[in-house]
Parts: structure tokens; sequence; C-alpha cells
């Protein structure tokens, strides 16, 4: 492929006149090496320090300073954020102590819930610990005299009603963490054991561990009640109906509303209210003081939730009912088997219900959307409904409406309904990168959660960079306009010399545009030169700077990735052919005569 | 020799250097095809001015009519008043050749390099610069760069490449300026084969009317008068 005329013009030039090209090449170079050298020190050098606080994680960790409240919903959008590389709940100090035992040693260790892509272990010559597994720290090995594959006998204790309990646990080590990982005696388990512990140290069962304690029932929760008077209430009364009840609308209402939402009719000669908790649901406590506030006004009381979604097989609406004997004589139903509203009663009762069409299934299965998914759970035929809807206990409704607010499950094995597990106290997180540090430092300030990060480390490092940068711009600046002021010169001189050429050209036919691109040609090609040379330069001492402290650092500190040298390439470019303006212009005003008349 | 080239009628050029004004007066001058013009005078007479007319590199201050005749006819007075320097240059390229004092050859090519480079700059490749090389006895030198050549031999480089991409009109400058008499005679008599062998106008610009007398068919002189200490005056005039 033959060059452009003016490109080959250019190139024989400088060429001819190799002994100046080489000098400006070189005096070019002699500017250009050593700031690619001074970029590539200030690269490596806070790209290695960057690296190690990236490489271990502890630089990445985020701990909080003190006891907290989170919902499993916080972690739950907590882990969509973009710069989130990990993060698991943590529980309460006090519970998180076990005793291991080796056949040496007998020690109280500190226990720290892992979970898969736990970097701390990953990075740390561990493995994520599966069930009846643990990773300890390199203390924790140490004190106990153990190794990988040894079997610790965790002991996990507690006092509950003034008697101490314990269960124990046998544990395989899986790995043993690398010091620098953490100086702290610690054993690492996966999260479920962590949280049966805590679980268990509240004084709680366990039952998937077989491990005894108490149980925890989910709280009752109403939208409101209905209220069946033989009398109307007085203003009065309304208005005291609202104070401290949590009920803050109360409508009188007609008795086919009622029914329309009920399925049968109050008496004739009763008064019917419809009372409402418009923003949090009611506790059973606000029942009682309902009931308290209406003492000897023979009031019927029919708690009442929305927008709880209770199906069965046959998509039947549920009502549910608790009354008494005498309230059922009075409202003309039928005796309820559960019998009135208690609020202590467990699923043995609440587990029951009457159906529609004669069905004789001994068991139906029912099924609510709760916080977290749906829950399924049994209730015992107990006979005929008195009309068309599956009658159960208000109770169980109570339940599901407590399940939209809070988690809870519902135990199999126990056949009853549990509190689930909701709140945290502590997590252990892992932000993405270093840079991630200071944006997730600022979010939990703004959410008053006070955190422990490196971020004084990370700014540190920050500063640093700034400050070397602010260096190396100074320097090259200086550099630069030294190695542009000798490029003008040379170019400008050059033209000087040759006008009686550049003449010559004109003479021939080439036009202004045609030979205002030779001198900007010529500072491009030597910048090619110099750029070749400046990086034959720079590679040979960045080589022997490498050389002589990988021993001491380890790692490459002057580098340059090769986007730099693309982009420093262009600059340069950009520089010289800013450069060569002046000397371009200059060769407009060469006249075709001058050829005639320098002859 | 009948077919007109250039046409110049009542031209003027006026010139300012160091606080003294020179004026060349052109009243008429008219170049035919395979004309042989030897332009004769002393230093400061005007020569090289004409030149510069001649070669649509200076601007004549006033001008009657400037033509160039080709296949068709070219204004080139319009051009200079519509400053279409694109135009003029493409002319240059395209219909004119110069031979200057020295050769005007580029020191940073090659004698080959600067032989193609005419033809290069009009997109052009000749074949036969070579066998034209051999009849003017250059073609040993063709790697050489101009420095090393000797005067004459720079010279016929410089003949051979004002003629290597055919132009209607050579331009010479005080050709035989630089070389001795022998030299000079055989530069003219090259010059005088080439018009008359291919039709070429060549515009000779010489001091040594003697030289050149046999062979121009038309000779051109200057009457140069100084009107003032400051004011000098020159008339082309045809002998």
């Amino acid at each position: 492929m033959k060059l452009p005329i003016i490109t080959r013009l250019a190139i024989l030039d400088l060429w001819h006149e190799w002994i100046l090209t080489l000098c400006m090449v070189l005096a070019i170079a002699s500017i250009l090496t050593p700031l690619l050298v001074l970029l590539g020190l200030k690269y490596g050098t806070i790209q290695t320090m960057h690296e190690r606080l990236m490489e271990d994680p502890v630089n990445r960790e985020i701990r909080p300073a003190r006891t907290l409240r989170l919902s499993s919903q916080w972690f739950t959008q907590f882990k969509q954020r973009d710069d989130i590389e990990f993060v698991i709940p943590t529980i309460l100090r006090g519970s998180s102590v076990i005793r291991v035992t080796t056949n040496k040693k007998r020690l109280l260790i500190d226990l720290v819930p892992t979970d898969y892509n736990d970097p701390l272990i990953l990075t740390n010559n561990g493995v994520i610990p599966q069930q009846d597994e643990c990773v300890l720290s390199y203390t924790a090995a140490k004190d106990l005299g153990v190794k990988k594959g040894d079997i610790l006998n965790a002991e996990i204790t507690r006092t509950r009603d003034k008697n101490k309990e314990s269960v124990q646990v046998k544990l395989r080590v899986v790995a043993i963490l690398n010091p620098r990982a953490d100086s702290l005696t610690r054993i690492y388990a996966p999260f479920e054991f962590v949280n049966d512990v805590e679980t268990y140290k509240e004084g709680r069962a366990v039952y998937n561990r077989n491990w005894p304690g108490g149980i925890v029932l989910p709280p009752l929760n109403y939208d409101g009640l209905w209220l069946l008077l033989p009398q109307n209430l007085t203003s009065i009364d309304e208005i005291n109906l609202t104070v401290s009840t949590g009920l803050t609308e109360i409508i009188k209402v007609q008795a086919n509303e009622f029914e329309q939402e009920l399925n049968f009719y109050p008496p004739n000669n009763y008064a019917i209210y419809k009372i409402s908790a418009k923003n949090n649901p009611i506790t059973t406590n606000s029942l009682n003081i309902v009931k308290n506030k209406l003492r000897g006004k023979s009031a019927i009381i029919l708690p009442f939730v929305n927008n709880v979604m209770i199906t069965d097989k046959n998509n039947t609406k549920i009502i549910g009912l608790s009354l008494s004997k005498l309230q059922t004589d009075i409202l003309g139903l039928p005796e309820l088997p559960w019998g009135k509203f208690d609020i202590n009663t467990n699923f043995a009762r609440q587990g029951q219900a009457l159906l529609p069409n004669n069905d004789k299934s001994p068991v139906i299965s029912l099924t609510s959307k709760v916080i977290g998914g749906e829950v399924v759970f049994p209730v015992n035929n107990q006979g005929a409904s008195f009309n068309k809807n599956i009658i159960v206990p208000i109770e169980l409704i109570g339940i599901l409406r407590t399940g939209q607010i809070n988690q809870i499950i519902f135990d199999q094995r126990q056949k009853t309904f549990l509190s689930a597990k909701t709140n945290y106290h502590g997590f252990r997180l892992y932000a993405k990168s270093i840079d991630d540090i200071p944006e997730l430092y600022s979010y939990f300030i703004s959410q008053d959660i006070d955190i422990i990060a490196q971020i004084q480390e990370i700014e540190k490092l920050k500063i640093l960079d700034k400050g070397l940068t602010r260096i190396f711009w100074l320097i090259a600046i200086v550099g630069i306009a030294g190695g542009m002021a000798a490029l003008i010169a040379s170019l400008y001189a050059s033209v000087e010399r040759k006008k009686r050429d550049i003449g010559v050209l004109r003479l021939m036919g080439l036009s202004c545009l045609q030979v205002f691109r030779f001198p900007v040609y010529q500072a491009i090609i030597i910048v090619i030169l110099s750029n070749i040379v400046a990086g034959s330069g720079y590679i040979a001492i960045s080589y022997t700077i490498n050389l002589m402290f990988i021993n001491e650092i380890g790692s490459k500190i002057c580098t340059l990735p090769s986007t730099y040298f693309g982009l420093i390439f262009i600059i340069t470019i950009v520089i010289a052919t800013l450069s060569s303006l002046l000397a371009a212009w200059k060769t407009t005003a060469i006249e075709p005569a001058e050829a005639i008349r320098e002859e | 020799m009948t077919t007109l080239v250039l046409e110049l009628k009542n031209i003027l050029k006026h010139r300012e250097q160091g606080g003294a004004t020179f004026e060349l007066y052109i009243e008429q001058l008219q170049l035919y095809k395979g004309q042989f013009v030897a332009v004769v005078g002393e230093s400061g007479c005007g020569k090289s001015t004409l030149l510069d007319i001649l070669a649509l590199v200076s601007k004549p201050n006033s001008c009657e009519q400037f033509t160039y005749y080709d296949s068709k006819t070219i204004d080139i007075k319009q051009l200079w008043e519509q400053q279409q320097e694109e135009t003029l240059a493409m002319l240059r390229r395209l219909h004119f050749g110069y031979v200057l004092q020295t050769g005007g050859l580029l020191p940073f090519l090659t004698v080959l390099q600067n032989l193609r480079l005419v033809s290069e700059i009009n997109g052009f490749h000749d074949s036969k610069i070579k066998e034209l090389a051999e009849r003017l006895d250059i073609s040993g030198i063709l790697n050489k760069k101009p420095q090393y050549l000797s005067g004459g031999q720079r010279q016929r480089v410089a003949i051979l490449r004002a003629i290597s991409h055919h132009p209607q009109i050579i331009l010479a400058d005080e050709p035989t300026a630089a070389v001795d008499e022998r030299r000079a005679l055989n530069i003219i008599q090259e010059f005088h084969n080439i018009a008359k062998e291919n039709g070429t106008i060549i515009v000779m610009v010489t001091h040594n009317h003697n030289l050149v007398a046999p062979f121009a068919d038309v000779t051109y002189s200057f009457d140069v008068s100084d009107v003032s200490d400051t004011l000098t005056q020159s008339y082309l005039l045809k002998q």
C-alpha cells in the first residue's frame, strides 16, 4: 500500500534529516519516559495498596457498633444492593458463647454464623461448613489443639426457670482459618445452627434438633369488632370506646350489612355497631378494654379482620366466630364446639371447624397468605356448619392476621403456629469493594446505625492517591510544556529552513491545505517514534525497579495497564498536532513565488 | 506554430521592497504551441517578475487580458479576481513545468523520487521516466540525492522533472546560470528539441542573449528606466 504523498514526503524529509529527527525523538522520549515511570510508580503503588485492602475481606468488613433490632425483611432488602458482597444476621453476643471441649481442652468460644460465599472463610484457607461442621479461627484451633478433620464437642447451656440446662452437639472441623482472618477465638458454623443456638439460649425449644424448651405462640390481631347490644350506645359510650382501645371509627350499621359479612342476622331488637382500627390492628388487650368498658350492657363482641384470605380446596367462605353457649342462644345459633373467645387457647382448640354441605372429611387443609409466603395448616371437622360457610374459631383468624405483620410458621411436629424469629441483633457485612465502604458508611449513618469500618484506611489511601496524582500532573504539565515548546521550535525552524522546498511544492501544484499537513504529519511521526522509544525505556526501567523491590514488597510497584499506553499515545498525538499548528500555519504563508525568488 | 496557448494584454505588476518601487508593464505577450521564447535582460529588469506572472504565482495589479487556451478558454484574470487559488494550483500542476536556477530539486528526495513527484502529485505514473533519463544521460544517478550531483546533472534532472508530466508550458529561470558554457549550450539545445518534438512552449529567462539567440523563435527584452530615486519602470519589448 502506497502512503499518501504528503505522508511520504514528511517521512522522507525526516529520514533525510535523521540526526535532527533522532535528536527530537530522544528529546521527547526523555520527557515521556520519566513521566511513564512516574505514572507507573503512582499506579503500581496505589494499586498494590488498593489490592491489599481489597484482597483482605477484613478491610471490607462493616460491623455494627451496638446491638440492633433488624428484621428479616431488612436483610432481604439490603441484600439487593449492588455494593454488598455478603451479609448475614448475627445473634446477641450473650447467646453466642458456647462451650467447646476436645480430648485435651475445654474453652468458651464465640459462635459466629456463616453461609455460602462468606469471603472471610473463602479467602482465608477455609471452606463453608455444612450441617454439623465448623470452621475455627487460627487462635481457636491453637487453643483447642485441634486440626482439620477433628471432632469437637459443643455444649450449649442455658438457665431456664432457675434450672441449668444444656444440649450437646458434635461438630467436625472442616477448616482452620489463616491467622490474619481473625485474631479472636471463634468458631464459624452454619447460620441455621447459630440461630438454633440462640433460640435454645432464649429458653425456647428447637424441635428439629430435639432440644427441649418453651414455645412462643403468635399473638392475636384484629382490624376491629362487631358490637351487638340490646340497646343503643350513648354518644359518650361511643367516644369512650375509642379511648385507649386502638379503635378509631365507630359506625352504627343495619342488620343486613352485618348479615352480608357473617351470614346470619342478629336479634331484631339489637343495635349493631362496627368499630374499626384505622391504621394498626388491635390486640387482645384492646378487646379486654372494650369488654370492661361495656360491662353490664349484655354486649356481644365479635372481633373481625380485613383482607385475610383463607382458602380451602373448594374456595368456601370462611367465617371466624367464637361464642359462649349464652351468646349462641341469644343469637339463635347452634352451640359452637370450641365455645367463647379465649386469648389463651392453643392450636388444639383453634384448629377446629364446622364444615358445610355434609362434608364428612375428618381433617381439611387450609391455606393463608402471610409474610414470607403461604402457611398451610390442618383443621379438624367438628360437625356441620349452620350455613354454607366454614366456621372456624376467631382466634385462628387473629393468628393469621398477625401473620400479615409478623412472620409466623406452622410447626407440623407440634401442630401449632409459632412466631418465627424475625429480629436479629446485628450483622456481618462485607462490601464488594473498599470503594463502596464510604457510601455504605453514609447509608448506615443516615439510618442511625453506628458501624465500625476501615473507613479511615480507605480515606488515607484516597488522599494518598489524590496527592500523588497532583504531583504527577504538576510534573507532567511542566514536562509536556517543555516538550511542546521543543517541538514547536523544532518544527517552526524546520519550516523556515525548508521555505524554498515548500515553495517548490506549492509551485508544482500542491495546495495550501496539503502543505499545511506537512509539519503536522512530521510532528505525529516524531511523537509516534518518541512513544516507541519511551515505551521501551519504561519497560526496561519498570522491569529493573520491580526486580529490585519484588522481594521486599511482594508485588510490582511500577506497572501500568495497557489502556494507559493507548491513552498516553492518543494524548501525545493530540499534543503533537497542537504543537505543529504554528509551523503548519507558517507553511500556508509561503508563496510559490518564493521558490523562484529563493533561487 | 499557430496555436495560441497563452495571451496577456496590458498587464501591470507593482512591487515594493526596501522603500523602492518597481513596476513591470507587459503590453502584449502571446505564447504559441512549440515556441521557444527567450526572455533576456540584466539583473533587476523584471525577468523573475514576468516568470512569476506566467507561472500563475503572482497576481498582476492590473490586467486587461490573461487567457489560457486549452480545449476550452480559461480566464486567468478572472481566477485571480475570484481568488480561486485551488484552480490556479491545478493549472500549475497539470500544464506548467518549472526549471529553476539551481534545479529546484527537493533535497530529501532521490533523483528518481524528484522525477516522479510531479506525476504523483498529478495522480499518474509515468513509465517513460527511465527512458527519458537515458536520453538525458542521467540514468546512472537516479538513486542519488541532489546534493551529490554536479550543476549540469542537477539542471538535466530539473529539465526531465519539468517535462515528466507533459506540460504545455515550461518556465525556465536562468537554467544555465550555474553551468559552464558547453553544458549551457547542451541544456538550451535540449530545451529546443523538446519544444519542437513535443510542441511544448519553452519560456527561458536568461541574461546571456548570445547563448539563446540561435535557438529562440522569439526574444523578449526589457526597457528599464529609473523614473525617480524610488521608482523603476520596466517595459517588456518584443525584439
